[in-house]
């Protein structure tokens, strides 16, 4: 046994992690998926990774730190450390303000796709079998269909009457002809949606008939339409927000330019690398030169003009030798990972590794 | 195992017999039998392009590049604190920048805990070992400007790598940095081979660690792991033999000694 509390707490939070996930793994997917362990892994799962997602905080501490202390004892190349605590200050800002409108417009499309889904689960509930409903029931029953239908209706109109759909509605006449067209689209849409929602007065709603349910389909339908249509319409108007332009100008326009310029370096350095690969010094430099140069040449139409039987043979090298080596490869590493995998869930260390063997 | 949720009864057999053999192997250990690795060049390499810093008084750069916390990332450490130890006997400067926020925690302490055991414990600055970026080629140009900048005498590069391999290798060539790559992604080793000066491949990674520390525990999970691996290869002549055989003999197309190894659950659980 280890004396140090933190090591020996370390070593036992990993043993029990590790055995649960062993116990999980070697357990048959039917026994797990009988005794209801499934739901409770997933949700294992997720915190694993939201423990995992708390070190990136370790990466920014590490960034101003180091970064920080250049900048403030002005050591060599200060100027590009406030360069990089800027932008990442700037780039945080800007994703922040992104995710929150965003989320937002989210909440707000939800809402109205919300409606058609509702409509859609009651026919499906009417329909299903006693006890077998979809729905969540926190007593077993679910609410008669009439108390159901009157919920929908007050809730559409709600959705309907609030600020963010008026808006869109009453918005006025726009540069962006297609933009304009969208919201003419949104607000007929919306017009259909009320006057369908209006059929679900003047029934008895005491038992869902064909009639009852062609409205309720129809609501569905028109609702899931609006939905689509309000979506794109606020996802257009986002766009010409500052929020949105500047993540779109540091994300898209630059950041992600900045990564396809270093990837198009490879380019570049393939060739500074075959260069050097190809010289021919040594029986495995030649090997190699002649594999390269047929798997080349089999590649393209003049090593077929060459000798017909260019292209097979290349593609016997890729499958055969090639596919052995990786094959082998990836078995040792394997092994290799599984073997030391194992020591680390069992925490097996000698003395001098940090083990403090008593 | 990509993809494998559960194990199959055939993989818990073969996971009980990677455990008895680990256990056996650190019962022998125990017991006093010792094991030798057989000489890597690429590992002596190591030791080489350190002594070639301390020369040149030139920095040592080491980077796990896209290794996540798991068993490479492990068998990384043991090279790096061995290469940690060197750096702090021989007063050099070391970089090891990085690219997975996890994986920083964990090498930090590693290199800390290296410099304690080379007795220069206030030589270590925590400052050698810097985040660069979680995204792939923003982690790459970040690396190349270290590289450009600091000019380090010897690059080490070991553990899981991607498409930026080659443009950190590159970086190293540039600046005429002895470089020792390991690998465990075999579509990478082409591009280490061609630019580094020695590259160790898949498995020779974990030997590397136990080359280099001469740590009893994880020389014995060499020995098993080899043994183990017998085992496998083993079991792949014999397929390869049968399958010959029944091709040969289609009467004896029922001799498939392998497909028990295939066999489900739903064979053994009613």
């Amino acid at each position: 046994m280890t004396r140090d509390p933190r090591a020996l707490t370390l070593r036992v939070i990993t043993c029990l992690g590790g055995f649960y996930f062993f116990l999980y793994f070697v357990t048959p997917e039917s026994l797990i998926e009988q005794s209801g362990v499934k739901h409770a892994h997933e949700a294992i799962s997720n915190g694993f990774i939201a423990v995992g997602s708390m070190a990136i905080g370790l990466g920014i501490i590490n960034i101003l730190m180091s970064h920080g202390m250049r900048v403030v004892f002005v050591k060599k190349g200060w100027q590009y450390s406030v360069a990089l605590i800027v932008g990442m200050f700037l780039m945080i800002g800007v994703t922040i303000a992104q995710w929150r409108t965003t989320h937002g417009l989210s909440d707000d499309i939800k809402k109205v796709q919300v409606i058609g889904d509702f409509a859609g689960r009651i026919v499906e509930d009417a329909k299903a079998e006693p006890g077998k409903h979809r729905s969540y029931a926190p007593h077993g029953t679910l609410p008669p269909l009439r108390d159901r239908v009157a919920a929908l209706e007050q809730y559409a109109q709600a959705t309907l009457d609030g600020n963010a759909h008026s808006e869109v509605a009453a918005a006025g006449a726009e540069t962006d002809q297609s933009l304009e067209q969208l919201r003419s689209e949104y607000a007929q849409g919306v017009t259909a949606l009320r006057q369908v929602l209006e059929q679900l007065q003047g029934r008895s709603w005491e038992s869902l008939d064909t009639d009852g349910e062609a409205v309720l389909t129809s609501i569905l339908q028109q609702a899931a339409r609006v939905g689509s249509t309000y979506a794109i319409v606020k996802r257009n108007e986002s766009s010409s927000w500052l929020s949105s332009r500047l993540y779109d100008f540091l994300y898209n326009g630059l950041f992600n330019h900045l990564g396809a310029s270093m990837f198009a370096l490879l380019g570049v350095y393939i060739a500074a690398a075959a260069y050097r690969a190809f010289r021919i010094q040594s029986v495995e430099s030649a090997l190699m030169m002649t594999a390269a140069l047929i798997v080349m040449l089999g590649q393209i139409s003049f090593g077929k003009m060459l000798y017909s039987e260019m292209p097979a043979i290349r593609q016997w090298l890729l499958e055969v030798p090639n596919s052995a080596a990786f094959r082998a490869i990836r078995l040792g590493a394997g092994v290799a990972g599984l073997m030391l995998a194992i020591r680390m869930w069992l925490s097996i260390e000698s003395a001098k590794r940090g083990g403090k063997e008593s | 195992m990509n993809g494998l949720e559960h194990a199959t009864p055939t993989v818990i057999v073969l996971l009980v017999v990677a455990l008895g053999l680990l256990y056996r192997e650190f019962i022998r250990i125990q017991r006093g039998f010792h094991h030798t690795i057989r000489r890597i060049p690429g590992v002596d390499a190591i030791e080489g392009a350190v002594g070639r810093c301390a020369e040149q008084g030139r920095a040592v750069s080491f980077t796990t590049a896209l290794t996540d916390v798991g068993p490479v990332l492990y068998a990384c450490l043991g090279v790096l604190q061995s290469v940690a130890k060197k750096v702090a006997q021989y007063k050099l400067k070391l970089l090891v920048p990085q690219y997975s926020p996890e994986a920083m925690a964990v090498v930090e302490d590693s290199v800390r805990e290296a410099y304690s055991d080379a007795g220069k414990a206030s030589l270590y600055d925590p400052e050698s070992i810097m985040f660069l970026s979680s995204e792939q080629f923003a982690f790459a140009s970040g690396y190349m400007g270290l590289m450009h900048r600091e000019k380090p005498g010897a690059a080490l590069l070991f553990g899981s790598f991607a498409a930026e391999s080659l443009v950190l290798s590159e970086a190293g060539q540039q600046v005429g940095a002895r470089q020792v790559a390991a690998s465990v992604s075999p579509e990478q080793v082409a591009f280490f081979i061609c630019t580094c000066d020695y590259t160790l491949i898949g498995e020779e990674l974990f030997g590397a660690s136990a080359y280099l520390g001469r740590d009893p525990v994880q020389v014995a999970t060499v020995a098993a792991q080899d043994r183990f691996k017998l085992l496998l290869v083993l079991l792949i002549v014999i397929g390869v033999v049968s399958a010959t055989f029944v091709s040969l003999v289609p009467s004896m197309a029922w001799f498939r000694p392998l497909d028990l190894l295939s066999v489900g659950w739903e064979a053994l659980v009613p």
